[in-house]
């Protein structure tokens, strides 16, 4: 197909753009394949090229023949562009529309952009299993590194190499494969390197209304537990959700069959109820009526804050179960691909300080979310302003980044990165020039030979003049694990993402530069002390003189 | 009076103390006339907690008999079953600290108690703490406060051509509530202020609080003209509002309350500037919660504040509920309407409520924070607060007598200035270069205004404080926290000066519940003080590492 058929007006002249804290812009407005481009050809004026893949929604009204088009964007900005002209402005709406709604993933733009940086170090290289495998190695014996997923048929949205307890060879696996949901048997998510114990993930086990039980599946999470030690299944949906499943063929472990293991539910919601969650939190946000009862009455119907409670509660619990009761811990909902992986990625965040780092946080996000099979493209095909009616959409990533920031907010010297890296997370999983979050998973990502013909975010990201912009001048590395306070009196809306477009954070910036300022000038004071006295203590040794007054 | 009368247990031994955010720690209480002292019996580090007695908001204990019922038939003799009791009194601070201790023997802890409830909440102001803090290294000041009213005409040289200083108060008689010396319009002359002052509750007749160098217009203050039921009127309060608008073509009134209260209030004699009278005078009506219905919000946060019920909803209802947050953008949005006459719209304005001692001296004051970089450095701030708080009299003892936690009726009590505070600290949070001070400073006088070492919040008005010599008797707070080490601790590092206005959002989405005050007692308000403290510990490094 040719984006050209999809075009009928490439250009319009006199355009004029209104976007949030910048001054209006009259201009020619260009549509490509890839971007909507507004520029004013003055060099004193920014352009604006926005991805047709950023924008959620457009809403087009006339005045006499002005027509003002109004575009949505999944970074949660709103702009608006007026157009002389009906005919104008119907076909560039009408391209605006089909252009951003491209369903076929070899279409999008990763595939056709080309880096205008040198890569120092090609992303797609940088997190591999083999690689984070070699680490476990250095700690314990007890794993091995499976190849039974290599070529994706066991379980689709694993991928190729998965770590396993060492005494289970594969044959096994795929006998417990068989008996989760999605055939994500389970594999090794976390190792507590304090006192050994485990966190681990896997699908529901498909148990049905019959009870059916896998001898294999219990020995294999019965392999990951110390003599006469408990260990903890952590069940993401409440207990009813859980029974109600069986009648779907799926379930939960019974206590009868896994009895050295406590199961704990703890309610995290999911899909559209995420998503109606954020959709209600975003319009709150910008409701324009200045009545304070309302925005804090919106805010609670939203129940997005609750959201963020409940993952980080479940979280703190897995991360308690480890570091504190020392026991190990297996983490599931339905298919776990979902509100499992918040769960083990923020626990590993409040547990390993390894994860705080911004090379760390990277290597999660590949482990727990991309190569763990969370469906990015189904879940953030659509944002909180669109029209259509959501199919696997849900903001699950999101939420984790919310999370992340809470604990950053209460951890503020704790992580390499700032808010501007979650915020940049959040943009580029929705839309994006690089080919990371592409893909529902690693067999799809393989399919599509991704590695091979786009961008990896990380490429861009890890090179010196981007890490300037994200890390953390208060940063200072803490070895503890680090307990968030979870109570609704200490989680704050995530500003930096939701009211982002509706208050000017120039001020903020300002004082953030003003700290980033003071922090190297101390650093520089400091180099120049130490070298004052090296050069004392030197001049004191040639100089006996001196100590004479 | 003598302390001691109240104090049957001076010492217990063996008495465990549970605080926020710290481990329990076992040691010896002392009860004095003003301070309940702890001592931690660990030699190594040993620590000690010395609470002003007027912090204590409220007590409550609970005795409990631990040998119980099975004592009575034993022959045990009456001082070992004693022995054997204990009891726990928890005390709720004016600061919003809860502290809990755990004493041996129910009688030394009912005595406690009793001192604690007693002295707590001891009425006399001479006997308060203040009037017997003498720190060594501090000698009583020859100046009490930073400045005064004549020093401030002095320095204000704009202001010679129109305006002058009247001595018409010198004894109090014009105003009780005024301080000797207030600038009013060159024109007016003594005996027309004294006419004036009759025609205003409280005798506060409208007088100068801010000159705007910019364009010279003026914000005036005032309380309620006494119109009553059949709408008097005075010639001379309409020629000084005349006097104060010479050479413009029109002035605004800014009314803190509804116009259905302001026209209630001509029941009870009060009443508003009606157009006829004054008609180049333009009134907005702008409803601003006071008194009972603020304390009450209040008690509401702090109670939504300690609520373990760990439910969001819950939590986001009771924080709705409270309306706070509502008085904070009430309050800010009525500042910025006072701004936009003054600085956009280029006019005088004139503000009052009732009496013209609350809500009229918060949008003041915020107005001029938001207008006049001058008051936003530190000692800016100060001097604003002593003008604007101290010497316009807000009745300091009345309104912060009690706290959120007091079971005690509610008379006077008002959160005005607690509220002013809240108001200040949103807009540091939105604007963090442009204050001189920090957030650590809004906490020290949030916590100061309700329990003190120093004199500055005694008492209701200045004519008090003079009756008890407060200002020979006792230390200036503001004089203190401008001292260097203090001043160090609490400036802002990041403060850069601007001379524009800076012009708060009141948006409901752009305002936050004031976490540092509210949930100060809480763990994780501590990281982000931490985060806070290495910034200002650099900055004080450098400031040592430049000089030498």
């Amino acid at each position: 197909m040719e984006f050209a058929e999809l075009i009928k007006t490439p250009r319009v002249d006199g355009v004029v753009l209104h976007r949030p804290f910048m001054p209006t812009v009259e201009g020619t407005l260009c549509l490509t394949g890839h971007h909507l481009i507004l520029s004013s050809r003055q060099d004193n004026t920014e352009e604006l090229w926005l991805l047709h893949s950023n924008i959620d929604s457009i809403e087009k009204r006339f005045v006499g023949s002005l027509g003002h088009i109004t575009v949505k964007c999944k970074d949660l900005r709103v702009i608006q562009l007026e157009i002389t002209g009906m005919e104008e402005c119907l076909n560039i709406a009408s391209s605006i529309e089909a252009l951003s709604t491209l369903d076929l993933v070899s279409l999008m733009y990763p595939f056709f952009y080309r880096p205008m940086f040198e890569v120092i170090e090609d992303g797609w290289n940088s997190f591999l299993p083999q690689n984070a495998f070699k680490d476990l190695e250095s700690m314990t014996d007890e794993w091995r590194l499976s190849e039974v997923n290599k070529d994706f048929s066991l379980c689709p949205s694993y991928p190729p190499l998965v770590a396993v307890p060492k005494d289970f060879d594969d044959e096994t696996l795929k006998k417990v494969a068989t008996f989760r949901h999605g055939g994500r048997f389970p594999v090794l998510s976390y190792y507590h390197k304090k006192n050994g114990m485990v966190m681990m993930r896997a699908g529901q086990p498909l148990t049905g209304t019959n009870g059916r039980r896998c001898k294999e599946d219990e020995k294999l999470i019965n392999a990951t537990l110390r003599p006469g030690k408990r260990g903890y299944i952590i069940d993401t949906r409440a207990i009813n959700v859980a029974q109600q499943a069986k009648a779907r063929g799926g379930g939960f472990e019974l206590e009868a069959n896994y009895p050295q293991w406590r199961r704990i539910h703890k309610a995290i919601e999911r899909y559209n109820v995420l998503q109606e969650s954020l959709i209600k939190l975003v319009e709150a946000c910008n409701d324009q009526s200045h009545s304070m009862d309302r925005w804090l009455s919106k805010l609670e119907a939203s129940n997005w804050q609750t959201n963020v409670k409940e993952i980080l509660t479940t979280a703190c619990l897995a991360a308690q179960c480890i570091d504190r009761e020392g026991a190990s811990v297996l983490v599931h909902g339905t298919e776990g691909t979902d509100s499992t992986l918040q769960v083990t990625s923020l626990a590993q965040i409040i547990l390993d300080p390894g994860c705080r780092t911004v090379k760390g946080f990277q290597s999660l996000v590949e482990r727990e979310w991309l190569q763990a099979g969370h469906p990015f493209q189904q879940r953030c095909a659509q944002s909180a302003f669109s029209n259509s009616k959501p199919r696997h959409e849900a903001p699950v990533f999101l939420l984790f980044l919310d999370c992340v920031w809470q604990i950053l907010r209460q951890f503020p010297c704790s992580f390499e990165f700032n808010e501007s890296f979650l915020v940049l997370l959040f943009e580029h999983a929705y839309a994006s020039q690089f080919g990371t979050f592409l893909g529902n998973s690693a067999a799809e990502r393989a399919r599509l030979c991704l590695p091979e013909k786009t961008v990896s975010l990380w490429s861009w990201v890890n090179r010196p003049q981007e890490l300037e912009r994200l890390t953390n001048p208060l940063y200072e590395p803490n070895s503890l694990v680090i307990w968030p306070s979870v109570a609704p009196q200490s989680l704050l809306l995530w500003e930096g993402v939701f009211l982002r477009w509706n208050r000017s954070s120039k001020c903020l910036d300002e004082a953030y530069e003003e700290m980033v300022h003071i922090i190297e000038y101390n650093k520089e004071l400091q180099t120049k002390v130490n070298s004052l006295r090296r050069q004392l203590a030197q001049l004191e040794t040639e100089d006996p003189l001196l100590h004479t007054p | 009076m003598e302390f001691a009368e109240h104090i049957k247990t001076a010492n217990v031994e063996d008495v465990v103390l549970r605080q926020p955010l710290q481990p329990p720690s076992r040691g010896t209480l002392c009860i004095t006339g003003h301070h309940l002292l702890f001592s931690d019996r660990e030699e190594s580090d040993s620590r000690q907690v010395l609470l002003l007695l007027r912090n204590i908001d409220a007590i409550e204990k609970s005795v409990e008999n631990l040998t119980g019922y099975s004592g009575f038939f034993s022959n045990a003799s009456h001082s070992e079953r004693m022995s054997g009791s204990s009891g726990t009194i928890t005390m709720k601070c004016k600061d919003l600290r809860v502290l809990q201790l755990d004493i041996p023997g129910m009688e030394q802890c009912l005595n406690i108690a009793h001192s604690i409830e007693t002295l707590s909440c001891l009425d006399c102001v001479s006997a308060m703490y203040p009037f017997f803090y003498r720190p060594v290294d501090l000698s009583l000041p020859e100046q009490w406060g930073l400045s005064s009213p004549e020093m401030h005409y002095s320095q204000m040289k704009e202001l010679y051509e129109k305006w002058r200083l009247s001595t018409v108060n010198r004894d109090y008689s014009v105003c009780p509530s005024y301080p000797p010396a207030v600038i009013v319009p060159k024109s007016i002359d003594d005996d027309t202020l004294k006419k004036a002052a009759k025609f205003r509750q409280g005798g506060r007749f409208p007088v100068l609080c801010y000159y705007h160098k910019k364009n010279g217009m003026v914000i005036m203050r005032s309380s309620q003209p006494l119109l009553g039921a059949n709408r008097k009127r005075c010639k001379e309060d309409e020629l000084l509002l005349q006097a104060v608008i010479e050479g413009s073509d029109k002035g605004y009134i800014i009314d803190t309350r509804s116009m259905q209260q302001a026209q209630q209030a001509r029941m009870t004699g009060g009443g508003f500037e009606s157009k006829s009278f004054y008609d180049r005078w333009k009134r907005f009506h702008r409803q601003m919660e006071r008194g009972k219905a603020l304390q009450e919000s209040l008690i509401k946060l702090v109670e939504a504040c300690g609520d373990e019920s760990n439910n969001m909803d819950r939590w986001l209802s009771k924080l709705e509920n409270s309306k706070w947050l509502s008085h904070v953008q009430n309050a800010l949005s009525t500042a910025g309407l006072l701004v936009e006459c003054v600085e956009r719209d280029g006019h005088s304005v004139l503000v009052h409520g009732s009496e013209g001692t609350d809500c009229s001296l918060l949008i003041s004051t915020l107005a001029q924070l938001i207008m006049d970089p001058c008051c936003r450095t530190m000692e800016g701030f100060l001097g604003l607060l002593e003008r604007e708080w101290i010497q316009a009299r807000h009745p300091f003892q009345q309104r912060c007598a009690h706290s959120a936690y007091s079971h005690a009726r509610l008379q006077q009590e008002s959160p005005v200035f607690l509220l002013l505070l809240d108001c200040v600290w949103q807009l540091w949070r939105q604007f963090p270069l442009a204050l001189g001070f920090s957030e650590a400073l809004l906490l020290r006088l949030a916590t100061e205004v309700y329990a003190s070492d120093y004199g500055t919040f005694l008492c209701n008005s200045d004519q008090e404080r003079c009756a008890l010599e407060v200002k020979e008797r006792t230390h200036c707070l503001f004089r203190a926290l401008l001292r260097p080490t203090e001043r160090d601790y609490y400036s802002n590092p990041l403060y850069e000066r601007t001379e524009l206005a800076i012009w708060p959002s009141v948006h409901p989405q752009s305002l936050q519940l004031w976490k540092g005050y509210f949930l100060r007692w809480t763990q994780q308000v501590r990281h982000l003080e931490e985060a806070q403290e290495e910034i200002r510990n650099m900055v004080i490094e450098w400031g040592k590492l430049a000089r030498s």
